[in-house]
């Protein structure tokens, strides 16, 4: 609160000051009247309406009237040394010296007439959130790209749209429903389990996309919870990556995985104009993974049970093979051919339209928006709408005093699928569900009923592991409401003139979510008792954050050759949260979808949950770039920061930044190359920022009330251990750049080289020794590093006046490694003795997301195939003799293989298979990540393509693990329909065992290249000529069209190579679950300004 | 640059000053929960805190401590057998491969209450200096009840593992030594016996309604734990003492009808300590209902109760409809009566730690080794007599043969206490007596409950004593770089 008032105590200050400034100057002299006329220089007419005001010295506006309907105006003016201005829409607008006149006449020219064409040649700025830096004179990694480039992609949120565009900069969805989260990895994961994301700042101030740590996910993760939807696409005008530490910097704590600047348009002075967009998508689901049928399931199933044991299946138990006419309802029910992935499946559309009006005088610009999007997703029960509106406004007061006022509301509703088990959704439901299922219920008597068909259980299990695909998409509900509000406030005030300026930000950001799930019984089959059925449940966490920022920024002017500008930033933030949840179950119908129906509560999984949590941080920053001789430049900052989340002991953390640019080009002895050369700049920055825990509280031993009692009484216990020492999480990154610029532009290129290091990286929930008493603490664990390079290059290789072609290219590799990691973190996971796992190591100095696993050599054709041969191939024999057959984990196991199992390579030749014979299979990191793509433009055409691609990296295809294991009652894919069934046949899928079997381990198997080149998007655009979009009253029209993911060149087998990182466990990189590929999608858009 | 320094200076020098300022702003409690800091104030919050260490065994934790006392005292007996529903890990304890990975051996639980009863120790004394309407007398007893838990878990845990980490005091922050070794059986079996000294003087004998007296610790609990440890500890003078103390109390009798008294309507005349569930679910019915996880071994309907062929009215009240029902499902705790089965709604069953049987077959189980064995014989007659045993299981060793005598109480403790935790704990205690002197007792028992093709395996590696301890589970050698794993599975 205190924070609160000094802000506000300021800005009284300051606005008394400014107001003595201009009383000072209103009481120079008296008042005494001017009159005048007001013509068209033309026609020589009066003009009415004209506005005639008079400006002091500040350009603040003291009086104005308005001219009658002959021109004429009479103003009473206060000070003689003052200015008048003329001003009216369509006419040039006139400032006039008073000069003690008494009289005043003007004539004014119109507006246009004398305009010919102006070529601006504006030096770009690079926005980094606090202050404007140009371009060529950045000291740090920073890459920019102007939302312009974006439009025409379907992308509901930025990251979407920004998808391979900027080197080093890595987003991938999380699924292909609509509203779905990205995963965005700037430089790579600085730390493990905490979150990787950036930091948004939007117009200057951060936005938060952090969930509250107690936040229920309930059917999304953490990574899946879509917070940038909240921005519009079409309302972006740049967005800027700050890479470095030395530009993370500036932004302190949580800006250590890298900072998305993003700008909103904002208006310009002029005439109003009136720009509508629209967009119309179609999206389809690609071929899935062929799956068989339910005749070829059934062919299957008993095999792979016989296979066993040697025991047929008893079809008069499992009935679902049994395929008996004289037993109607499992004849019916259970002979179907369902293709459970196209019950699920549509295709999917989109439609947006955005309304924007923006305009503006001398004093005042606004920008105002209004959007709609509304997508169906190709997954049935799946869809978004969003609304959003904005108001950008700008106003100056006078040449000192400027303020801007922006609001932006966001409406969201989101339905995704009700997903009973986490990561597994309904379409990896629908692949395995039995093929010989339908999805309606026949009865007795063989009638095909409107009811699902949902058993309890059959041979396949029960709920969760299965149940109705379509039922759940359908009846199931998980929708997401939400309603973000963002005002944000904004005064400038000139201390000195160009010299001392200041900038006051306030950001109020509220955001609420409501999340409303519910699992019919309709899906799940389960007896009506269960508290599975008809459960609903209610989530709603509202978020309120406050930002301030205060800035003086001191800009000396110290002659010709040098520059100099220093910031002083002071930042807070106050962020709250309160979220509540109700479940309750059994309600008498599905139809009954919400918790506000009474329904049962008591049972530990129902009832009510509340939580709040409230953190707090301060930020002040020094920073100042000083530049000589336009050659030399150098930027020095150091930061300090505070968070609620530490105790005493750790509360503040200092963090440093340097930077450096030396312009080569500049140097006098480059000059003969000037021609050509327009920049070549080396630059280094090194710097540091922290990182805070997630938790609020853990500085605190907590105790906390048992949710049930006992004799009647709440019992109290120790929640938590206080944790004293847990210190910030410090990002250290030095930066080596280069920046080549040639023929004016035509050519740049961005180089840079990265080492960025993380130490006292943060673990939560680090288990701890049980003797405690506790399970688990947060720990600041070990370094980790990730070191890197990113090259940018953009080219104008041909430019005329009627063709443009122009191509992008970006590519960055990034290598990750644990340095140092503390004794109690777990250093292996997986258990190679099990089917589908890998051995996954953490160990210093070498990059995560390598795993290990057996070499796969085909499958035994027969008996003699299972002998065990030694080093120079011979078969080992037994004491008596006799040959050894092959086998498997010996002693402890000690599985004999059989013909038609899976051969793995015996490495060490000892005729067994265990843990000695694990070799390295490959690693989960890209060595090349990057995009290209050409933009022609010829004549009124514009043709705009983008590839992007990643090389070097290798994925467990954990897809084909499930679908060609053949160890249960799943259904497979095609592929098993080449497995070994006769004594004899060669082929290299193994025999079809339900039950103990070793045929799928981890092995090379299932791992791939996952390398691909992939055609992201192809435009066409088309502006019309002006003398056609005039005969419409039109100053703008174009149509456009756009392909996406239209072509993937990949070796990889699986359904998408692009694996997402989702979450940032360091074990879980590189299993590939995804059964559902991106969508292709077409897009139709039309752009028109009035 | 001097310039620049000087303006440099004058900013840091202002960050400091407003850092200042802003120290009060940091600071921030959590709303909802209460810091410790806050806590220890009144006797309310001491009572609450009691309490919680009560509720932490029924809750809280998968499994719980309650889930465990059944799985670590049955599993490896020979009384109940995993069913096909139950988890690999489960099943793999019923076959004695036990290895250190197995979760059934966490003993998270435990540690957990004793970090409770540690906090209760160490904290509530400073409340009675803030709180001036605390009692002394009220303290004492909080101390003693949660002295008296904290016994028992450490009790289950060095029956269960041997050599186990003897914590003491309260864990408070991350600046506390947590790496501790494991201390001797023998030095926890003493801290035990003192702290239960010291336990009995401080529990009061009464809370003043039945639900507590039978719910929370009393002297009586104390007494029962106390005849146990001995027991254990082959202190049989001590033994005989505990359990004369409550039998003298003459608070305490065996009571009719025997099923739906003890554990259908609960907290009964017989009961010493039982741990109440209440609205909290039993985990039983996790293990036994609706699936079942496990279910009574085949051999103990017949065996261990036997039937009357000739009068099939004639049964023994603890067998079909009582312990456990002819289809080989547990029956204890899960029926309302000899064919209802209990609905899955609260309030559940409770769980018996203690009862008055308990005792007394403790007090033979004493009488016998002190050379007492009519006295033995003549307290098992009292069990078998109210539960209308059958004669087919009557025995009638001689009055001296101490190991006849020593098979026939065991034999009644399995059929009077069969599936309430308490088979192999009993079972290896009259093993190791006198240095294992009757090793075959387990040997016998795991022989007849191993699966056939098992058998040898099995046998042979519970002929190694160390085997009859568990592995320390591997997370915890993992977290804790100076524990030892137990030497069986090096």
């Amino acid at each position: 609160m205190k924070q609160k008032f000094t802000c506000i105590l300021y800005f009284i200050l300051l606005t008394f000051f400014s107001a003595i400034l201009g009383s000072q100057a209103q009481t120079a002299g008296e008042k005494f009247l001017i009159r005048g006329k007001v013509i068209d220089r033309q026609d020589k007419g009066g003009i009415p309406g004209v506005s005639v005001y008079e400006i002091d010295a500040d350009r603040r506006t003291i009086a104005g009237v308005t001219t009658d309907l002959e021109g004429n105006y009479a103003l009473r003016v206060s000070n003689p040394q003052n200015r008048i201005v003329f001003s009216f829409i369509g006419f040039k607008t006139i400032t006039e010296p008073i000069n003690n006149r008494s009289q005043i006449n003007i004539s004014l020219a119109t507006e246009g007439s004398e305009l010919t064409e102006v070529v601006i040649q504006a030096k770009r700025p690079v926005d980094n959130g606090l202050i404007n830096v140009e371009k060529r004179n950045m000291t740090s990694a920073v890459s920019s790209i102007d939302a312009r480039e974006l439009e025409e992609v379907q992308a509901t949120s930025i990251d979407q749209a920004l998808q391979g565009r900027m080197a080093g900069v890595d987003i991938v969805a999380n699924s292909g429903d609509p509203g779905a989260g990205m995963s965005i990895r700037i430089r790579g994961t600085s730390s493990i389990n905490q979150s990787s994301d950036p930091l948004i700042v939007v117009d200057g101030m951060p936005y938060d996309i952090s969930v509250p740590e107690d936040f229920n996910f309930s059917t999304a993760d953490e990574q899946g919870y879509a917070q940038l939807l909240s921005i519009a696409p079409s309302d972006i005008k740049d967005i800027t990556v700050l890479k470095d530490a030395a530009s993370t910097a500036m932004w302190g704590s949580r800006a250590s995985n890298g900072v998305l600047v993003i700008n909103t348009k904002r208006g310009t002075k002029g005439k109003p104009t009136l720009n509508y967009t629209f967009k119309g998508v179609g999206m389809k689901q690609p071929d899935a993974i062929p799956m068989l049928s339910g005749d070829q399931y059934s062919v299957l199933i008993p095999e792979a049970f016989m296979n066993r044991t040697g025991v047929p299946l008893n079809t008069q138990t499992v009935k679902e093979f049994l395929y008996d006419p004289s037993d109607p309802y499992y004849y019916y029910n259970y002979s179907n051919n369902t293709d459970w992935i196209d019950q699920i499946t549509r295709i999917g559309s989109q439609q947006d339209h955005n309304i924007s009006l923006q305009g503006g005088g001398d004093k005042a610009t606004y920008f105002a928006s209004l959007g709609y999007n509304n997508t169906k997703g190709t997954t049935v029960g799946t869809d978004l709408d969003r609304i959003n509106a904005r108001i950008n406004l700008n106003y100056t007061v006078s040449d000192r005093i400027r303020f801007r006022t922006d609001l932006a509301y966001t409406h969201t509703t989101n339905n995704l699928n009700y997903i009973p088990v986490k990561d597994v959704p309904i379409r990896n439901i629908a692949y395995i569900k039995m093929p010989n299922m339908g999805p309606f219920e026949y009865d007795e008597l063989g009638n095909l009923s409107p009811n699902y068909f949902s058993p309890l259980r059959n041979v396949q299990g029960s709920y969760p592991g299965t149940y109705n695909p379509l039922a759940m998409a359908l009846e199931g509900k998980s929708l997401a409401t939400s309603d973000r509000i963002r005002p944000t406030f904004t005064l400038n005030y000139d201390i000195f003139k160009n010299k001392l300026l200041t900038t006051f930000d306030v950001a109020f950001d509220i955001n609420n979510n409501k999340t409303n799930l519910f699992l019919p019984q309709t899906a799940t089959g389960l007896p009506i008792a269960d508290d599975d059925v008809n459960r609903a449940k209610d989530t709603d966490t509202d978020i309120f954050n406050v930002d301030t920022k205060t800035n003086l920024i001191y800009t000396p002017t110290l002659g010709e050759n040098q520059t100099l500008s220093v910031v002083a930033s002071f930042q807070t933030n106050d962020y709250r949260s309160v979220n509540y949840e109700a479940t309750t179950a059994n309600s008498a119908s599905s139809l009954f979808q919400d918790p506000s129906v009474a329904a049962r509560i008591q049972d530990a999984s129902l009832g009510i949950k509340s939580g709040t949590g409230q953190n707090r941080r301060i930020g002040l920053l020094v920073n100042a770039q000083y530049s000589l001789l336009d050659r030399y430049i150098f930027n020095v900052g150091v930061r300090r920061d505070g968070n609620s989340k530490f105790s005493e002991n750790n509360r503040y953390g200092n963090f440093p930044a340097i930077g450096a640019r030396w312009r080569i080009s500049g140097e006098p002895f480059m000059q003969r190359f000037s021609n050509f050369l327009t920049d070549l700049s080396l630059r280094y920055s090194y710097g540091a920022s922290g990182n805070p825990p997630k938790g609020s509280y853990a500085h605190f031993a907590q105790y906390g009330n048992f949710d049930y009692n006992y004799l009647g009484v709440s019992g109290i216990y120790p929640l938590d251990m206080e944790l004293k020492n847990l210190k910030w999480e410090t990002v250290i990154q030095s930066n080596f750049g280069a920046n080549l610029s040639l023929y004016d532009g035509r050519v740049e290129i961005d180089a840079e080289i990265y080492q960025k290091r993380t130490k006292d990286m943060f673990y939560p929930e680090l288990q701890i020794s049980s003797v405690s008493g506790f399970n688990n603490v947060d720990m600041n664990v070990g370094i980790m590093d990730n070191n890197g390079w990113e090259i940018t290059l953009n080219t104008t290789p041909y430019r005329t006046q009627d063709l443009t072609f122009r191509f992008d290219f970006n590519m960055a590799r990034n290598i990750n490694v644990i340095r140092e990691i503390s004794e109690f973190y777990p250093r292996a996971r997986g258990n190679i003795n099990a089917n589908g796992q890998y051995k996954i190591f953490i160990q210093e100095n070498n990059p995560f997301g390598s795993f290990y696993g057996f070499r796969y050599k085909g499958v035994y054709k027969d008996a003699e195939s299972t002998v065990a041969q030694d080093a120079s191939g011979n078969a080992i024999l037994d004491p008596n003799g006799n040959p050894i057959q092959m086998r498997f984990n010996y002693p402890s196991i000690d599985y004999l293989f059989q013909p038609g199992d899976a051969i793995y390579e015996d490495i060490n030749n000892d005729g067994n298979i265990d843990y000695k014979d694990v070799v390295y299979l490959g690693n989960a990191n890209p060595r090349l990540t990057g995009g290209f793509g050409p933009r022609v433009t010829w004549r009124n055409f514009q043709f705009n393509a983008f590839f992007n691609f990643r090389y070097g990296y290798d994925i467990i295809n954990a897809t084909k693990i499930s679908t060609e294991s053949m160890s249960n009652y799943n259904n497979q894919s095609t592929a098993v329909l080449r497995r070994w069934r006769r004594i004899g046949d060669e082929t290299d899928i193994p025999r079809a065992v339900i039950g103990p079997n070793y045929n799928s381990l981890g092995s090379d198997r299932f791992v791939e290249d996952g390398s691909f080149l992939r055609l992201k998007y192809v435009t066409v655009r088309y502006n019309f000529p002006k003398i056609i979009s005039q005969r419409f009253k039109l100053a703008d029209l174009s149509v456009y069209s756009t392909v996406e993911n239209l072509l993937t060149f990949t070796n990889y087998t699986g359904q998408d190579p692009e694996v997402s990182y989702r979450g940032s466990d360091p074990f879980r990189v590189g299993y590939d679950n995804s059964m559902a590929p991106p969508v292709k999608t077409v897009t139709v858009g039309l752009n028109v300004r009035f | 640059m001097k310039f620049f320094k000087s303006i440099n200076k004058i900013i840091l020098s202002g960050l400091l000053l407003g850092t200042c300022a802003c120290d009060s702003w940091l600071y921030l409690e959590p709303q909802d929960a209460i810091v410790k800091q806050e806590f220890w104030q009144t006797k309310e919050q001491v009572e609450s805190a009691v309490v919680g260490a009560y509720s932490s065994l029924i809750g809280g934790t998968n499994p719980t401590v309650g889930e465990q006392m059944f799985i670590w005292g049955e599993l490896r007996a020979d009384m109940v057998s995993p069913t096909p529903f139950a988890s690999s890990s489960e099943i793999e304890i019923a076959n004695a491969n036990i290895l250190d990975t197995n979760p059934v051996v966490n003993w998270r639980a435990f540690y957990r209450t004793i970090n409770f009863c540690n906090t209760v120790l160490q904290f509530a004394p400073q409340t009675m200096e803030v709180d001036k309407t605390f009692e002394e007398a009220k303290l004492t007893n909080f101390l003693g009840e949660a002295r008296s838990l904290r016994s028992l878990m450490f009790f289950y845990l060095v029956r269960s593992f041997g050599d186990v980490p003897l914590k003491l005091d309260a864990t408070v922050s991350d600046d506390q030594d947590l790496q501790i070794p494991k201390s001797p059986q023998e030095a926890v079996l003493k801290q035990i016996r003192r702290d239960l000294i010291q336990a009995e003087t401080e529990t009061p004998i009464t809370y003043g309604n039945t639900a507590s007296d039978k719910g929370r610790v009393t002297k009586y609990t104390v007494n029962a734990l106390q005849a146990d440890v001995y027991l254990w500890s082959e202190l049989y003078d001590s033994c005989v003492i505990a359990c004369d103390k409550i039998i003298n109390s003459n608070k305490f009798g065996l009571v009719q009808p025997w099923y739906r008294t003890l554990f259908v309507t609960g907290n009964s005349n017989e009961s010493i300590f039982e741990l109440q569930y209440g609205t909290q679910r039993h985990p039983f019915f996790l293990m036994l209902n609706p699936v079942q996880r496990f279910g009574a071994a085949p051999t103990v309907l017949e065996e261990v109760y036997t039937l009357d062929l000739m009068n099939p009215l004639n049964v023994d009240v603890r067998a079909d409809g009582g312990a456990l029902r002819s289809d080989g499902s547990i029956w204890k705790y899960m029926g309302v009566d000899r064919d209802t089965r209990r609905a899955n709604v609260a309030p559940y069953p409770n769980w018996i730690v203690y009862r008055f049987a308990d005792v007394l077959l403790m007090k033979a189980e004493a009488l016998n080794q002190l050379g007492r064995g009519a006295e033995a014989l003549a307290i098992v007659e009292q069990i078998r007599r109210r539960a209308n045993a059958l004669t087919a299981t009557a025995k009638d060793p001689d009055s001296s043969d101490s190991d006849a005598i020593a098979d026939y109480i065991l034999e009644e403790r399995a059929r009077e206490l069969a599936f309430e935790g308490k088979r192999w704990y009993d079972v290896l205690r009259n093993a190791k007596r006198n240095n294992y002197a009757r090793q075959n007792i387990l040997l016998e028992m795991v022989a007849k409950s191993a699966p056939v093709e098992r058998q040898q395996t099995i046998v042979n590696k519970y002929r190694d004593q160390r085997s009859h301890y568990f592995p320390i589970y591997t997370f915890e050698l993992q977290t804790n770089k100076n524990l030892v794993q137990n030497p069986f599975y090096q």
